[in-house]
């Protein structure tokens, strides 16, 4: 019997794919789409909904921002915190997880953010905890450039204790409401957290009541040696790329052994790979969906500019028929990792041929197919799951209804993921199995 | 002639509602719904907007702790007025939905971003109350010792707001052209960095939002220190004022409208608001008993001497009740302690205790015709522009009150030809212009 495994979806709250034979209108932003995919979501019984997050507009690519106004690529997008409410408010199991970075935000706002988005989400919340890692959104805080990557760990790290701090400053049972002594909550029962440490100092108490979860759900990705230590210490759920099976094998054995070094039980950590399955009803629709999409003329501009965006590295520099020098970037090390497959011999045409895959082959054909491929990665290394993320860069309503209405079933058909939702929390349906 | 019609706003916060009293059975509304039902009552009873205020520390100001502010849930718990004014936009389609956001907390950007964000959700109805924060434990939950002095926090405060707009201003409105032919989405000739450098605050830009129904949030302020009612005169589409008797009133909305003038700007394009508490009755007898209810509660003295301690940093529970005040000063709101303590009275400290639930004006219990006449009354007095609901002292928000209000003296308003039976703006900038 396969084992059962988790699902979710990594998605940006940015314009949905507009210019399509079947597409909408290129204006999300009341949150009425995001919604709707929700509830489709939820209908297959997802875990979660990931919204990621950055905070500039690119312009590695050719140093100038063109492409990406042009192709929407990762903006303009809407800030991921009332999204998640509304689709908090409009569902009732499925698990909302909203990127916020510890750049962006005083760790007093984020903890109140936080804990506000839990209730609303009743006890549904997850926070996908990042730095950021783009010298233009540095730029749009008053920096001149982002820290370097260790300093930024090592804020984060202490940022982390002050929120955890705060979200215990009340007990979970401060709020009394007893009727008889008029008293609406105990304040023995709440404290200061006096923190004091070399980059942040928060007094607290937080001002607002307890959440359902008590603290959101973690989640965070981790590319780099720091970034394992990180989210393996810290993380609920881990949002990693999929280099391969090899790759995803180490990638998590990694991570669950650092997890056991620091006292963790390892099967605490839901460790899910990115996926981007291409669908059709026959496989020879998919493969020709697929072909017609990295054929487009804009493909190849359209995959660098995505890459240099979050390494802030220029491609158009490079030979698109040669390999790759070897590079390194203070960005998202692991996403350049991934995409560039040291060692491999490719060039740089056909790194980018690759990418639509995320990594992995297999994932192009009708529901059946490509769940049967899913489950075959999976029980390689009895691994915890995968996060869809649309391969075209942008998301349809007619590919989220590929997805929960042709995929999911499949996976469901094969009975390794749920059918029904019986945890009341996030962090509980993490632990489901 | 009929009467010159005016505004309605209503200032709330996202705190507990009413929990503890015979037709109310709250104490948890964080999942948003109570306030959801809130506003869609004000929305049909066509109020301009609904104002969450809000704060960023629990008060130890009375006694040296908490405790009276956690066992009276005053100013705690509140919870963070930005996901629900999403809620709020998302299940109202005309009212405007405003949301206190502290230029203290809240980088440029990422209140530039998300007022955009809201902006859209609520289809061009969002607006921004500005604050900078006015409580030294809400420095210290923020990495400082204490606030920063009045006149560097509005010296902040004019550079921040300046950036902001920068900020909303770094898309053209027309930039997101959608052209199908050749796949483009928005042209980057309209958009560019802003390379703002200033003395507190420094942005590239540009946002990575597209541009919003209103390009910019509605203004609103409140404003009560001279440097704050210039700031307010020269920036809000609204202001809130607290009110200071029908004398008071207009000498301060006269202050403002001449502010504005010196300032280049339209008078008639600020609308200031009034905050009143009424409290209403099916007779005159009726709301007069609820009033007495209210003062009589055995809660009373000890939640409004909190109150007043945690706005004037002053701790009221080393005073005698039965003794006049001593003059006092304070860093705090120094306005709301000179209207608390009545200087030169003679009054007891009970007696100004028991005087506080008027809130600043005359005429405010009765039934809501009796309510709606009078208000009508200080607005020909005044000049204008209308008024801010806020519930009564010591209370919380509760259904009944909502439907006193929207059901009642709303409806009165109506019938004297004062305020809107239907809306005909599709923003909140173009709803307050409205008249």
């Amino acid at each position: 019997m396969a084992k059962k495994f988790h699902l979710g979806w990594f998605m940006t709250a940015t314009v949905d794919d507009w210019n399509q034979p079947f597409s909408s209108d290129g204006n999300p932003w009341g949150g009425e789409f995001y919604v709707d995919m929700a509830k489709a979501m939820e209908r297959a019984c997802f875990d979660y909904i990931m919204l990621e997050d950055t905070l500039m507009i690119a312009d590695a690519y050719g140093d100038t921002t063109e492409t990406y106004l042009k192709y929407a690529l990762m903006g303009p997008k809407m800030d991921p915190a009332p999204q998640a409410a509304l689709i908090g408010a409009a569902t009732t199991n499925l698990g909302v997880v909203a990127t916020f970075s510890t750049m962006a935000y005083p760790p007093f706002m984020l903890a109140r953010l936080c804990t506000t988005l839990d209730h609303i989400c009743t006890g549904r919340f997850g926070w996908n905890i990042v730095t950021t890692g783009e010298n233009h959104a540095a730029r749009n805080f008053g920096m001149d450039e982002l820290p370097p990557r260790q300093q930024r760990y090592d804020m984060a790290d202490e940022y982390i204790q002050v929120v955890n701090a705060l979200w215990k400053s009340w007990d979970p049972d401060a709020v009394v409401l007893d009727r008889k002594s008029c008293t609406y909550a105990d304040h023995t029962k709440v404290r200061p957290i006096n923190f004091v440490g070399k980059y942040y100092k928060v007094r607290g108490p937080l001002n607002t009541a307890p959440s359902p979860q008590g603290r959101p759900a973690f989640v965070q990705a981790g590319g780099s040696p720091r970034g394992r230590q990180f989210a393996a210490e810290t993380a609920d759920s881990i949002i990693a790329a999929a280099s391969g099976i090899e790759a995803m094998r180490e990638y998590r054995t990694d991570i669950r052994k650092r997890a056991a070094a620091a006292g963790r039980n390892p099967d605490d950590i839901k460790v899910l790979f990115i996926v981007a399955p291409v669908l059709g009803e026959t496989k020879r629709a998919a493969q020709e969906r697929f072909d017609l999409y990295v054929n487009s003329p804009d493909y190849i501009v359209r995959q660098l500019s995505g890459i240099g965006s979050v390494t802030d590295i220029d491609f158009s520099k490079f030979d698109l028929d040669k390999e790759l020098p070897r590079l390194i970037t203070n960005g998202e090390q692991g996403s350049l990792d991934a995409f560039a497959q040291w060692g491999s011999g490719k060039t740089l045409r056909q790194l980018v041929m690759d990418r639509a895959k995320r990594g992995l082959e297999g994932v192009i054909g009708t529901p059946d197919q490509v769940a049967d491929r899913l489950i075959e990665v999976n029980e390689e290394f009895q691994g915890d799951g995968f996060l869809i993320n649309s391969p075209f860069q942008k998301i349809s309503r007619r590919y989220v209804n590929e997805i929960c209405e042709g995929l999911v079933p499949a996976l469901q058909r094969c009975g390794v993921v749920r059918t029904e939702y019986t945890k009341s929390t996030l962090r509980k349906m993490l632990r489901e199995f | 002639m009929p009467a010159k019609k005016f505004h309605l706003g209503w200032f709330t916060n996202f705190i507990t509602d009413e929990w503890s009293s015979t037709f109310a059975a709250g104490g948890r509304p964080w999942d948003g719904k109570f306030y959801i039902n809130m506003a869609q009552a004000m929305e049909r009873a066509c109020f301009d907007y609904i104002m969450l205020e809000d704060t960023l520390m629990i008060s130890d100001a009375y006694g040296g702790t908490p405790e009276a502010y956690l066992k009276h849930a005053i100013m705690v718990p509140k919870h963070d007025p930005m996901p629900l004014a999403a809620l709020l936009g998302a299940n109202t389609s005309h009212m405007g939905i405003v949301a206190t956001m502290s230029t203290m907390a809240w980088p440029p950007f990422m209140l530039a971003r998300v007022s955009n964000t809201l902006d859209h959700i609520c289809k061009g109805r969002f607006g921004w109350n500005i604050v900078t924060s006015g409580e030294n434990h809400a420095a210290r939950n923020f990495g400082m010792d204490e606030l920063p002095p009045r006149q560097q926090r509005y010296d902040m405060a004019d550079e921040y707001v300046e950036l902001v707009k920068q900020l909303w201003a770094s898309w053209d409105q027309d930039a997101v052209v959608l052209d199908r032919r050749t796949g483009t989405y928005a042209d980057h000739t309209k958009v560019r960095p802003i390379n703002f450098v200033g003395k507190y605050y420094k942005c590239r830009g540009p946002l990575n939002t597209a541009p919003s129904p209103q390009g910019r949030p509605a203004f609103v302020q409140a404003g009560g220190s001279p440097r704050g009612r210039k700031f307010a005169a020269e920036t809000a589409d609204s202001i809130i004022a607290p009110s200071a008797g029908i004398q008071g009133n207009k000498a301060y909305r006269d202050d403002v409208r001449a502010h504005a003038r010196k300032a280049g700007r339209d008078p008639n394009a600020i609308k200031v608001l009034f905050v009143v508490a009424p409290i209403l009755g099916e007779t005159d007898a009726e709301a007069q008993a609820k009033f007495e209810r209210i003062r009589q509660h055995p809660m009373f003295v000890e939640r409004t001497l909190a109150s007043i301690s945690s706005i004037t940093d002053i701790d009221f529970a080393k005073f005698d009740l039965d003794e006049e005040l001593p003059r006092l000063t304070t860093n705090g709101e120094q306005g709301s302690l000179d209207a608390f303590a009545q200087w030169g009275s003679g009054k007891t400290l009970r007696q100004l205790v028991m005087e506080q639930v008027s809130r600043g004006l005359d005429g405010m219990v009765g039934t809501p015709d009796r309510v709606a006449d009078n208000m009508g009354m200080i607005m020909q007095e005044v000049g204008g522009d209308g008024f801010l609901i806020t519930r009564p002292h010591t209370t919380f928000v509760s259904r009944q009150y909502i439907t006193d209000i929207c059901e009642g003296l709303v409806p009165a308003l109506q019938r004297r030809g004062l305020v809107r039976t239907e809306y005909t703006k599709s923003t909140l900038q173009e709803t307050l212009r409205e008249f």
